[in-house]
């Protein structure tokens, strides 16, 4: 091992073993990358409370009435039944990745492939399920009316969330099947985990705003 | 715990402090792309400080087309791409860049004792997102630049040359690049403070970082948010902003406002530390009221979040909500006025030396405090009625950004020049260019104030005649400001070629950084201290233990790799 630590002139409260150490440089790097990523994901929040705001306003404070008039047509509610499985599929796939990761903690590592598999699974499937809802709703399309607007930016910005994290949980599971995690050191696993229910979390605000509102 | 002595606890000891990265060898490594917190603050300073030069001769076009009523060098359409230029080079491109990346950059983790930031390959990413943004947003000349003041508000953005989308994308990208160090400065200043150093025995300046980080990683998302939009509406036709197509215009104040409030305190909040750390050192007394100013520091950021519709008092806002805005805002004076008397009671009774960098800060607190005092005028909703949109406007956002942000970047940039560079620059040339500055900068402003009250309207290419007094003088005076800019680009021209040798603390000052040579060493500090105090105690012993080890003992060497532990 190539380290070399400028001896303190006190004493350190950890032991002087170098591998003691290294896990000593570890945990105190992954609590660094943990607060770092934890902000990260607080202002991807605001990005969409950004939206979510321009919604609230236009909805109550500018539209005469909701969904709007368009071309002397009411324009039809979005399809709450469709959604609503839609997004068991991906309520679903943030309980696998929770169980993925456990089982990784645990050395479990053929629940671990199972799960992982399963997340990335229902991550495309809530894609394919978005894809349908967008050829099929009736709202004037993106660029009609404010409607449109709203519905197609904000879910597409949150559908562009999942597609970045599929690939970010694919990218995951290859290194850890190359060996680059253990059960000691996996805060990539943590990170990856973290967003895929920020994700979620984003999709309960954005289910209640647009199916059951 | 490490223990020094017994009864003398200076915190938990962060391995993670100890590691140091190779030090490059190719130029490209070592100059370009570099992980160096010191390297990066250069390279932010030289690219802000260019900017900064172009943005002014906008400004003195600004000020050559107002010399006369009918001003005929150049159209009103070009007037207009001019001074919305202007402003959004020197918010998002000169003041933003230069406080935060600039100063923030090279002074934080040396004052903090670290080694470097928390992520410095994040840092060079930033970095260099920050020139590809000011080249796009500069480039937006070649198609037309937008025109619809730095503010961009539709519906007449949406109508504004092809330049309006570039300086969507270009702020868009300088707000990442904000928003990116931002989350930088927070984990380093949270998690690689030297032993011992507790929150409240931070430098100041450091409290400042952390108010604006904060400030940074928040709201810049909001405006990204309002510039996504006003591009899509502008490229695709979704309708946000058109009230034609059922969006509305307020809503870009709204979102916008949210982010460039706070922004206005993400560009005085640093300069606060600055002045925080001018004052003691060359009252030779300890900083008045520590906490007050760490304190009110933190009350700013937090009040500047919910003051943005002070902007909009003339927009057609629902009345009830005025007042609400209209008292928030005047409370703001009262962190403020904290930090404006503790600095002032700093001063009673020191031992003043009258260096360049104490004449600025000095210069600061009143013309700051002039634009204060305006902000207080503007804030009163009877009164913003009268003066919304006039020269008033103008005057006051010039005291607090250029009497205030730009007058605190100078006195930084000459108290910290010797550090920097390890050379002193020339006193005499110093202090010309600050009684220019100073005088200039208010023979500019200050007729503003009165135009404005008389009825003269910003963003205008024409005016009435009987301003042209006025405009006159202002223009001449701009001109007095730009050439002060001479002496002081000529004397640290000169500084390198003929500086004296600084040593490594010509101040007398106390905070960290000064304990090291200068300019400072790849690694910063070979040992890292122990820090007992806050730094501002002039008259007691210096409050570090383990610096003066640092001659005999060990050093501390790089690792052969940049990571020596695999920390996925």
């Amino acid at each position: 091992m190539s380290v070399s630590i400028a001896k303190q002139g006190y004493s350190l409260g950890h032991g002087h073993h170098e591998d003691a150490h290294e896990q000593v440089i570890y945990e105190e790097t992954r609590d660094m990358r943990l607060l770092g990523f934890v902000l990260f994901l607080c202002s991807d929040v605001v990005l969409f409370s950004a939206f979510i705001f321009a919604y609230i306003y236009l909805r109550t404070t500018v539209a005469p009435s909701w969904p709007p008039i368009l071309d002397g047509h009411q324009l039809p509610r979005l399809d709450t039944a469709f959604a609503t499985v839609n997004s068991v599929v991906l309520f679903g796939s943030g309980v696998t990745m929770h169980y993925a990761l456990e089982n990784f903690k645990h050395a479990k590592l053929r629940g671990f492939h199972g799960f992982m598999g399963a997340t990335v699974v229902l991550g495309t499937l809530f894609l394919c399920g978005q894809g349908y809802e967008y050829a099929h709703a009736q709202i004037g399309g993106w660029s009609g009316n404010i409607f449109g607007a709203s519905f197609f930016t904000l879910t597409g910005m949150h559908g562009f969330h999942v597609f970045a994290g599929v690939i970010y949980l694919l990218v995951l599971w290859y290194q850890a099947s190359r060996g680059v995690y253990t059960q000691e050191r996996y805060f990539g696993l943590t990170a990856g985990t973290l967003y895929w229910h920020f994700v979620d979390v984003i999709w309960v605000g954005l289910f209640f705003l647009f199916y059951l509102w | 715990m490490a223990t020094l002595a017994p009864g003398v606890k200076t915190g938990p000891y962060h391995a993670v402090l100890d590691h140091i990265h190779p030090e490059p060898t190719s130029f490209i490594r070592k100059y370009i792309f570099s992980i160096d917190h010191k390297v990066i603050g250069y390279q932010y300073m030289i690219t802000g400080g260019l900017f900064f030069l172009i943005a002014g001769l906008l400004a003195e076009l600004i000020r050559t087309q107002l010399l006369s009523p009918n001003g005929a060098i150049v159209t009103a359409a070009t007037y207009n791409q001019i001074y919305s230029m202007h402003g959004s080079a020197m918010i998002w491109m000169v003041i933003i860049p230069l406080v935060t990346g600039g100063f923030g950059n090279f002074v934080m983790p040396l004052q903090i004792g670290a080694r470097d930031v928390a992520f410095p390959w994040l840092n060079l990413a930033a970095f260099w997102m920050f020139p590809v943004a000011g080249i796009i947003l500069f480039a937006s000349f070649l198609w037309g630049a937008p025109d619809a003041g730095w503010t961009e508000y539709p519906p007449v953005s949406l109508q504004g040359p092809p330049g309006t989308s570039m300086w969507c994308a270009a702020i868009f990208l300088i707000g990442i690049s904000s928003t990116l160090t931002g989350i930088n400065f927070i984990v380093t200043i949270y998690k690689m403070r030297a032993p011992g150093m507790t929150l409240t025995r931070m430098p100041l300046f450091v409290w400042g970082q952390f108010g604006t980080a904060g400030l940074s990683f928040i709201a810049t998302t909001a405006l990204a948010g309002a510039l996504l939009a006003l591009f899509l509406e502008r490229t695709f036709g979704v309708p946000f902003y058109d009230p034609k197509h059922g969006g509305s215009p307020i809503l870009w104040q709204h979102m916008f406002w949210f982010y460039s409030h706070p922004a206005v305190y993400i560009m005085i909040l640093p300069v606060f530390g600055i002045i925080s750390e001018v004052l003691p050192t060359f009252s030779r007394k300890p900083v008045f009221g520590y906490k007050m100013i760490a304190f009110s520091t933190v009350a700013i950021a937090l009040l500047g979040f919910s003051v943005w519709a002070h902007h909009m008092f003339t927009s057609g806002m629902v009345p009830w909500l005025q007042l609400p805005f209209m008292i928030i805002t005047m409370v703001i004076a009262v962190p403020t006025g904290i930090k404006i008397f503790s600095w002032m009671a700093t001063l009673w009774g020191g031992s003043i030396h009258w260096t360049t960098p104490m004449l600025f800060a000095t210069g600061f607190l009143i013309t700051f405090t002039c634009g204060g005092l305006t902000g207080f005028f503007l804030a009163a909703v009877p009164l913003d009625y009268h003066e919304h949109g006039t020269y008033f406007v103008v005057a006051h956002l010039h005291y607090v950004l250029y009497g205030g942000s730009v007058m605190g970047l100078f006195a930084g940039i000459y108290y910290w020049w010797p550090k920097m560079t390890g050379r002193m620059y020339n006193e005499v040339l110093g202090y010309w260019h600050f009684w220019l500055t100073f005088i200039a900068f208010n023979g500019t402003f200050m007729p503003m104030h009165w135009l404005g009250l008389l009825g003269m309207p910003r963003r205008v290419a024409l005016y009435d005649p009987q301003f042209q007094f006025w405009n006159v003088f202002a223009t001449i005076s701009s001109y007095v400001l730009a050439g002060s800019m001479l002496i002081f680009i000529y004397n640290f021209a000169m500084s390198f070629r003929t500086g004296k040798v600084a040593g490594p603390n010509p101040w007398g000052a106390r905070t960290l950084e000064w304990m090291i040579s200068s300019p400072p060493p790849y690694y910063n500090y070979k040992k890292i201290p122990a820090v007992l105090a806050t730094p501002y105690d002039f008259g007691n012993p210096l409050p570090y233990i383990g610096l003066e080890a640092a001659a005999g003992a060990e050093e501390a060497t790089p690792t052969a790799e940049s990571h020596p532990v695999p920390t996925y």
